[in-house]
């Protein structure tokens, strides 16, 4: 029990694939501007790292060691094709605001990480809750980047009017770095920082 | 048997691509039927924002049910201006059209303002059932090219509507094209001056004068987006001039009298 608790809920500060582990940068600069496109990539890596590890997992005593990168790799491809097609099918806007970066998830180091360092060592059901935990690991930093960026950029959250702006005849003058990727540089900066100022543990 | 042996890992290796082959076709098959609607919705809800809908659509409209109601599709041959059945309209893509040469033409360097390079010699225009046609245009913008329906009334001058439903603009500057606050200062005015010449121009924010001899001519910018407003200036330059809809748009003013 507390191994599955660790799988689950490890990633999500003590050892976050983004703010420790520095992985998935990316996407985490790509799709932050907005908390819905934030939100949809963090459910579709979620689905993606989940699925993979416990597939992967479920034949890891079957996978000859030669092609185990490539086993691998074509698990996951196929999960994100699957999704990227549902997107596309039943959430059109959406998958357009995500342009070419649900297929990244492919690439995303993420995924690949867990599938080779857990789930070839792991069996079925905590591979499963660890691909979940690093999902929201990943979610959490995407979310709290994509808050910062939409409400000071944009001045809303979820697409919802909080500071009314000079643009809509309101108030808030936006700060266009917050809609530019490189803001997202400084706010992942400063949450590595907290979290290490936090946790000094994380402390390398 | 030894999971490293020749055969294992032939065998593991197929089963594993069969497998994932059909998960990737299954999804494939269930994206092709559904994404070409979404295109169509896409371009349906477009042409009405165009074509002032926006209202009945916040209010919760059926864009199919508004579309066919108030929506007739139309090829105008560029070259003449006039309408042709020379392709069959229901079928006709237009963004197709352009990569094959049968239905396309270069357009050469020095008139080429928009930066679009090839167009296609039929444009599929919407005709609402006031006379206002909405004709697409598109052109190159600052990142990457963008796509957008214009309505213009049966006087052939006056704009009814103005909206992209695609581009690559910078968000929370150029991309602002998108905000309604900014698109409704372009009903009512005038593409073409009192002595006929091409006149509507987006200038710098702030530029605009209420008061002056061409305000109904003139848009006022976006701040932060003066490149994103001079392409769409080349947009309207080329579209509504000589080699775009200005002789489809002076038949439709002599047809009306």
């Amino acid at each position: 029990m507390a191994k599955a608790k660790d799988a689950l809920l490890d990633p999500l500060f003590n050892n976050n694939p983004i703010a420790l582990q520095i992985l998935g940068i990316c996407s985490a600069l790509a799709v932050t501007n907005k908390l819905s496109t934030a939100l949809t990539m963090t459910i579709a890596v979620t689905l993606v790292t989940s699925c993979s590890n416990a597939a992967i997992s479920a034949i890891r005593n079957h996978i000859p060691n030669s092609i185990r990168i490539i086993v691998q790799m074509t698990i996951i491809a196929t999960l994100v094709i699957i999704i990227d097609q549902m997107l596309k099918a039943y959430l059109y806007e959406m998958s357009k605001a995500l342009s070419v970066y649900v297929g990244l998830i492919i690439t995303n180091c993420i995924v690949m990480g867990r599938a080779e360092a857990f789930a070839m060592k792991n069996p079925v059901g905590l591979s499963f809750l660890d691909g979940v935990g690093n999902g929201l690991g990943y979610g959490v930093v995407l979310l709290a980047v994509g808050f910062v960026r939409e409400l000071f950029g944009s001045g809303k959250l979820f697409g919802v009017t909080i500071l009314n702006t000079v643009n809509d005849g309101g108030w808030y003058v936006t700060n266009g770095l917050m809609l530019l990727a490189p803001s997202a540089f400084f706010l992942i900066g400063f949450i590595i920082w907290g979290l290490r100022t936090w946790k000094p543990e994380l402390q390398e | 048997m030894s999971n490293d042996s020749i055969f294992k890992t032939f065998l593991v290796a197929f089963l594993l691509c069969v497998v994932c082959s059909i998960l990737v076709c299954l999804a494939a098959i269930v994206r092709i039927d559904k994404e070409a609607y979404n295109k169509q919705l896409e371009i349906r809800k477009t042409v009405l924002i165009a074509g002032g809908f926006q209202q009945q659509i916040d209010d919760g409209g059926n864009i199919d049910e508004l579309f066919t109601a108030n929506m007739e599709l139309k090829l105008v041959d560029l070259a003449t201006g006039e309408y042709t059945t020379a392709v069959d309209a229901a079928t006709y893509d237009q963004k197709e059209a352009i990569d094959n040469p049968e239905l396309s033409e270069k357009i050469p360097a020095d008139l080429d303002l928009a930066g679009i390079g090839t167009r296609a010699k039929y444009a599929a225009v919407y005709l609402e059932k006031s006379g206002t046609v909405i004709l697409p245009i598109r052109g190159a913008g600052m990142w990457g090219p963008m796509y957008g329906y214009i309505a213009i009334a049966n006087d052939g001058s006056t704009v009814k509507g103005f909206t992209f439903y695609q581009h690559a603009e910078t968000p929370g500057l150029g991309a602002e094209v998108d905000n309604p606050n900014w698109k409704k200062q372009w009903p009512n005015k005038q593409l073409y001056s009192k002595s006929g010449r091409l006149a509507l121009k987006v200038v710098k924010k702030g530029a605009y004068d209420p008061n002056a001899a061409d305000a109904n001519n003139t848009i006022d910018g976006i701040a932060g987006s003066t490149v994103t407003g001079s392409k769409v200036n080349n947009i309207i330059r080329y579209w509504f001039g000589e080699n775009g809809y200005a002789p489809f748009l002076n038949k439709l003013k002599a047809k009306r009298g």
